[in-house]
């Protein structure tokens, strides 16, 4: 069994311009175990992507205290791709489109970037895995073959992110509003992806705004983050207790001071 | 401007024209390099804007030099992918299919076309594209040139696989690489050109090297050039097409040169309709500096020019792309777009990407765009994100980037050859930073 664990992390932006850093997360803890699957709900604003970039690594984010381990070691000191080779998968809700690159070679790079330089991946090996998992997620073959989401629309660009995650096989995977923009017969397909990765190795942190993508993926618990804190940690009834109160009515229940239209904080990963 | 260093002064040393003379050589070939050296004194050195060059020796020219006989092993090996292999001025493989020969193909080394095509190439040397008397490194090429291809592909025929061409400088001793070749496309020929030019040895040299392509009426041709010429050598190029009535030409070349390079591309859109495609990819790396002139002029009714470049620039480099588009008066309907995009992967590096357009012309459609810019932070972000790592990322949007242009590389083996270039000197390049 393999432990992500964030402890007492608070992560602060530099806005470049007023050359002032602003505090987005306030003291976060968390432990995700491998065969385990979380799901973090928030309103909008409340540091739930901060989070995410943060873990992964993202050079935009500054770690301010606390820490993030993998196994016990501390993963923060890591650039982003060392964080990927020790097993780290981020979904990212904006992904980056890159001309001239197919989405077949780069995801073969991938795969080889996780093995030996002299034992890389067979071309035959590779595609019997890449066939497999784009009939699961319903893909063209013509898919792999565009450059990587260059001109994809949102929810090919989902599935692709799912795509990537099925074929790198990560010991954990985060996936960040992997439900915005998809109709629900896209988020079915996404769904049935995510849930063939399922495995007492995989473990899954899934962040989203709405209670609609946890009936097609039943997380082991669920957090609520507000203001760059985890508030509240339940199992799914709490997913369905919000639904039927609303973030206010959480908010107001625990007597929290919160603000929930602060839509004025970044998001995402960085290049928004 | 007027002011030359003393190094761009011509010496006129005679034995360097005496000493690129070819075995009884006619004539009119000799009253032509006589020619070009008695003006090349009094001509200007090529504006290439900002570029100073004009410090290289690119007219350092050996006054003596016995030649090496032997062929090195490496360029041995890859004769096979060529139907002409050069080294210095020798030529040491020639292949024409037979049914080519059949059909009026000519094709030879310069030597030999002087001797046995002087009526055919006494048309089209020095008097369409390119003109001795332009500037000073046209004069010189002129007078010099001791090495080259003459390819003359008579009406109609068409050819299927690519004639290929492997040109070596041999720099193992000091020695002068003065080529000049020459392409002639006859009416509603079709074919495909391959130039590889390279160098052996480590001597500092200077290389010349200029192609005229003559297309006539209806004639297509696809020219792909690769070049690598060394690290101590300074290179001067002019690769330069006449395009008639209805004729294309699809150039696709790759600057991959190690040393500093000035290199003037153009097209001259003469005939109506007639169209050119100029596609270039450079990587400029260590200290060097590779100045591009591209330029398509349109005189031709409804003529249309395209030029697509990227270049990539490492350590502490220099590259200048200045495409030019012109058009001159009386051609209606002309087009020519332009687009000049630079990477640069180093704060040390230096890069320009110089759109100028004149149009003297008002029914044409033109535009240009230009970018010099630095690999996209969240394009690096995403890649290493899946664990590549830098120095891989990096490479997969560089080649992301240059892709534009490779893949419209036609022939296969060609496009695999310039990839692994390019790997190799971003590779290189990026073990010195």
């Amino acid at each position: 069994m393999a432990t992500l664990k964030v402890t007492d992390l608070h992560v602060s932006v530099s806005d470049d311009e007023e050359k002032t850093q602003r505090e987005i997360l306030k003291g976060v803890n968390l432990t995700l175990n491998t065969g385990e699957t979380h799901a973090i709900m928030g309103p909008n604003g409340t540091g739930k992507s901060t989070l995410s970039e943060t873990i992964m690594g993202n050079p935009n984010y500054i770690v301010t205290k606390g820490d993030v381990t993998l196994d016990g070691e501390s993963i923060l000191g890591k650039p982003v791709d060392e964080r990927a080779r020790a097993g780290l998968f981020l979904a990212m809700q904006y992904p980056a489109e890159i001309k001239g690159i197919t989405n077949a070679e780069f995801m073969r790079a991938a795969i080889n970037a996780r093995r030996p330089e002299d034992d890389p991946i067979s071309i035959r090996a590779f595609l019997k895995e890449l066939d497999k998992n784009i009939g699961v997620l319903n893909m063209s073959d013509e898919m792999t073959e565009r450059y990587l989401n260059e001109g994809f629309s949102g929810g090919e660009k989902k599935r692709n992110e799912i795509l990537q995650l099925m074929m790198i096989k990560p010991k954990f995977a985060i996936l960040d509003e992997i439900d915005s923009g998809l109709d629900i017969d896209a988020l079915q397909v996404v769904a049935k992806g995510v849930n063939e990765m399922a495995s007492p190795d995989f473990g899954m942190l899934m962040i989203t705004h709405y209670q609609r993508l946890l009936n097609y993926i039943h997380p082991d618990q669920v957090h609520v983050m507000m203001d760059g804190r985890i508030v509240k940690t339940g199992d799914f009834s709490l997913a369905q207790e919000l639904e039927a109160k609303g973030y206010a009515g959480l908010r107001d229940e625990l007597g929290l001071d919160v603000n929930l239209v602060d839509d004025d904080v970044p998001t995402g990963n960085g290049d928004e | 401007m007027n002011r030359m260093p003393k190094s761009a002064t011509l010496e006129l040393n005679p034995a360097l024209l005496e000493a690129a003379k070819f075995d009884q050589e006619p004539q009119w070939f000799a009253d032509l390099r006589q020619a070009a050296w008695d003006q090349a004194p009094d001509l200007a050195l090529p504006d290439f804007a900002k570029i100073n060059y004009r410090h290289w020796p690119l007219l350092d020219f050996a006054a003596s030099g016995t030649a090496n006989e032997t062929v090195p092993a490496e360029i041995a090996a890859q004769q096979d992918e060529y139907n002409f292999v050069s080294v210095s001025n020798a030529t040491v493989k020639l292949t024409l299919p037979a049914d080519l020969a059949a059909q009026g193909v000519v094709f030879c080394d310069l030597a030999t076309a002087v001797k046995e095509h002087g009526d055919l190439l006494q048309q089209y040397l020095l008097t369409k594209a390119i003109k001795a008397d332009e500037d000073r490194l046209t004069a010189v090429n002129a007078a010099l040139m001791t090495t080259g291809f003459f390819l003359y592909v008579p009406a109609n025929v068409t050819i299927k696989a690519p004639i290929s061409i492997l040109q070596v400088q041999d720099s193992r001793q000091a020695s002068n690489f003065v080529s000049h070749s020459v392409i002639v496309g006859g009416d509603n020929s079709n074919f495909q050109v391959l130039q590889r030019v390279t160098t052996v040895g480590e001597e500092k040299n200077p290389a010349s090297l200029a192609v005229e392509v003559i297309t006539l009426p209806g004639s297509h041709v696809k020219f792909s050039s690769l070049d690598s010429l060394g690290e101590q050598t300074h290179a001067y190029f002019n690769r330069r097409g006449h395009l008639e009535r209805d004729s294309e030409i699809d150039w696709t070349m790759g600057v991959l040169n190690d040393g500093n390079t000035i290199a003037d591309f153009d097209s001259d859109l003469k005939g109506a309709g007639s169209h050119a495609e100029v596609q270039t990819v450079a990587i400029s790396t260590g200290k060097q500096t590779q100045g591009i002139d591209t330029s398509v002029t349109n005189y031709g009714k409804h003529s249309e020019g395209n030029i697509l470049q990227r270049g990539v620039l490492l350590e502490k480099s220099a590259l200048v792309f200045n495409g030019v588009g012109k058009i001159i008066h009386g051609a209606h309907g002309a087009q020519a777009q332009q687009e000049n995009r630079i990477l640069m992967l180093s704060p040390e590096a230096r890069g320009d990407a110089n759109p100028i357009l004149l149009i003297d012309e008002n029914d044409v459609i033109a535009g240009h765009a230009a970018s010099v810019g630095r690999v996209d932070q969240g394009q690096m972000y995403y890649l290493m994100s899946r664990g590549l790592t830098k120095e891989v990322a990096q490479r997969l949007v560089i080649l992301g980037f240059l892709g534009v242009v490779l893949s419209e590389i036609p022939v296969a083996s060609v496009r695999d050859q310039m990839i692994a270039m390019i790997e190799r000197k971003l590779i290189n390049g990026q073990r010195a930073e």
